[in-house]
């Protein structure tokens, strides 16, 4: 029995994921492999199809076409199987109005038959882990739509599970609750936890995922470590120059190669290349004969955000 | 614990709240006393099968039906309230298939039903007792017409959940319903007697039959329009419940 658990390497293996809605692809044939113990983040823009990977993947509705394993389990045939194994937070929020928030943290794990003394216990850490001992009597419906995510969130920390699938957790929180949440979520991966970590701000997952999937229209774009899709896509940086004289510089600058003007307001220019150092001395001696004096200057790697950016745009032509 | 009673005990924790508490209980027994007396100078004596009755008598008996409608209706509604809450996707995501959820939903809605059947009857019965004719049928018919009465409103409500989007259009919806099925029926006031419009109408609603199935039970009444009506409910009960469960299966997510 214990010898596929030993064996298995990935907690999610699909194949040619799809969804469609009529005509609509949603999803479009996506594959993935999300090694055990790691946080994977699946990134996109609004739209891309993210919650409706992950609505097929908790088995909440059933894919068009493809394959899915999860835990080991085949996804299309044994859907409460991997039910049972795995915890949800859905990005739409959910709660019970009616009850207080330590009730309805309690109420959830005693859905999910978690003895009562555990349960009692991990009421009492999540409302301090997840800063709620203050509004632990609160109903769910008087409390803000900050403090219902965290609610949420902490609720699926009630049972135990061998796969954590969040959706935007961090949507509505403010910057300390976000930090707070992140780093909650890092200590569980110690502790043996895998993740699937779905969100549209890269600063999240290039702090949290050990490996990052891009998603746009319902297709993947990319798939890497963040420290390798900076390398892949980030040798480009940003330089920024600042001019005393309004000048057309753009036309001044045309000339360059490997040099894509971002923005130009007419004192202030920015460029990207991923040969900067070129780049720039030539600038600097377009600049000097045509007497354009620099007020400022400045050269930055080029932000995971931006190469995100540029992917999606790149993807979308 | 099985699934489907930690969800029943989910669902009776979530719906037991003071304002439940209130509008099933303390409210009815209010209108059963109020009411009651106030109305015996306008109605003294309500001919019911082989027999007369006081109006308080008459209208306590009606109100152990009409709270069954009440209290199933509104716990028809947990429904709409986990669809508008998002805990339908959360149970749906959690270790439970559609069908425990919707089982649960019943068998919730027969507890309440029962229970608030069972305390109006308690408190209302010093105003039947003296008619009451206790029999072997008593009990078989009050339990038969609460429970085929509350799956029967508890079905109405989930239809009702599944095939609405908008709050306000639920509670439009829900009351006029409920407006329809209270005052449209034989619990506040006997069909012999009103209008023949309205004496008719009485018979297209659901709550009539449940009534008139207690009144049976708990005063030693029984006929052909009984057995007809008991019928009705059992068809009824069925059908409505078969539709919200199919209709609850199909529900898109
Ligand atoms: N039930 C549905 N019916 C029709 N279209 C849908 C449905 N659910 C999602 N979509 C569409 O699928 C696309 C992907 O949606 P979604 O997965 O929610 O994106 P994301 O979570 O990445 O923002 C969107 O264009 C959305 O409008
Ligand atoms: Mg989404």
């Amino acid at each position: 029995m214990g010898r596929k658990e030993s064996i298995l390497l990935y907690s999610i293996e699909i194949n040619s994921l799809s969804k469609s809605y009529g005509d609509f692809i949603a999803v479009d044939g996506i594959d993935l492999k999300v090694e055990k113990g790691k946080i994977f983040g699946f990134l996109g823009p609004n739209g891309a199809g993210k919650t409706t990977t992950m609505k097929m993947l908790t088995t909440l509705i059933p894919p068009s076409g493809g394959k899915m394993n999860i835990l080991g389990i085949d996804g299309i045939k044994s859907p409460l199987e991997i039910r049972k194994k795995i915890g949800v937070v859905l990005q739409q929020p959910s709660y019970e109005p009616t009850l207080s928030v330590e009730k309805s943290l309690e109420k959830y794990g005693m859905m999910w038959n978690v003895e009562k003394k555990i349960r009692k216990n991990r009421v009492e850490e999540l409302l301090i882990s997840f800063d709620l001992a203050d509004i632990r009597k609160k109903k769910n419906d008087d409390l803000s739509i900050g403090q219902r995510r965290r609610v949420q969130v902490a609720r699926e920390f009630m049972h135990d599970m061998e796969l954590l699938f969040l959706d935007e957790p961090t949507v509505g929180l403010d910057p300390s609750a976000r930090r707070g949440l992140l780093d909650f979520i890092k200590g569980k991966v110690k502790d043996g936890l895998t993740i699937f970590f779905t969100t549209h701000i890269l600063e999240e997952a290039e702090y949290l995922c050990d490996d990052i999937a891009i998603i746009n229209k319902g297709k993947i774009i990319a798939v890497d470590t963040p420290a390798d899709l900076k390398n892949k896509f980030g040798r480009e940086k940003t330089i920024k120059i600042h001019v005393s004289e309004q000048k057309d510089m753009s036309s001044l600058l045309s000339g360059i190669p490997d040099c894509t003007v971002e923005h130009d307001s007419g004192t202030v220019l920015t460029v990207r290349s991923s040969q900067s150092e070129q780049v720039l001395q030539e600038i600097l001696k377009i600049l000097a004969s045509n007497h354009v004096p620099v007020e400022d200057l400045s050269v930055v790697p080029t932000s995971l955000e931006e190469i995100f950016l540029s992917v999606v745009k790149n993807s979308n032509a | 614990m099985h699934e489907i009673i930690r969800l029943v005990n989910r669902n009776l924790t979530i719906s037991l709240n003071m304002g439940f508490v209130i509008w099933q209980i303390i409210f009815p027994l209010i209108y059963i006393f109020v009411a009651g007396f106030a109305y015996t100078a306008l109605i003294h004596q309500v001919p019911f099968g082989n027999k007369t009755l006081d109006y308080p008598a008459f209208i306590a008996t009606g109100m152990i039906g009409f709270n069954i409608m009440n209290s199933t209706l509104i716990s028809g509604i947990i429904i709409w309230n986990d669809r508008r809450h998002g805990m339908f996707e959360q149970i749906l995501v959690g270790p439970f298939t559609r069908a425990q959820y919707i089982l649960s939903n019943v068998y919730t809605i027969g507890i309440i039903g029962l229970v608030s059947a069972a305390m109006i009857t308690a408190v209302g019965y010093p105003l039947f007792f003296k008619q009451v004719e206790f029999n072997v049928l008593t009990i078989p018919l009050v339990v038969f017409a609460s429970i085929t009465g509350s799956i029967l409103f508890g079905s109405i409500a989930s239809i009702i959940s599944t095939r609405l989007k908008s709050s306000e259009g639920f509670n439009v919806v829900i009351n006029t319903v409920f407006l329809f099925f209270a005052f449209v029926s034989t619990a506040f006031y006997p069909a012999q007697g009103a209008p023949p419009i309205l004496s008719t109408a009485f018979y297209f609603n659901p709550l009539t039959y449940l009534v008139d199935v207690v009144r049976a039970g708990i005063f030693g009444y029984f006929n052909g329009l009984v057995a007809t009506e008991m019928t009705v409910l059992g068809i009824g009960a069925t059908v409505l419940f078969l539709v919200a469960t199919k209709l609850l299966s199909k529900l898109e997510l």
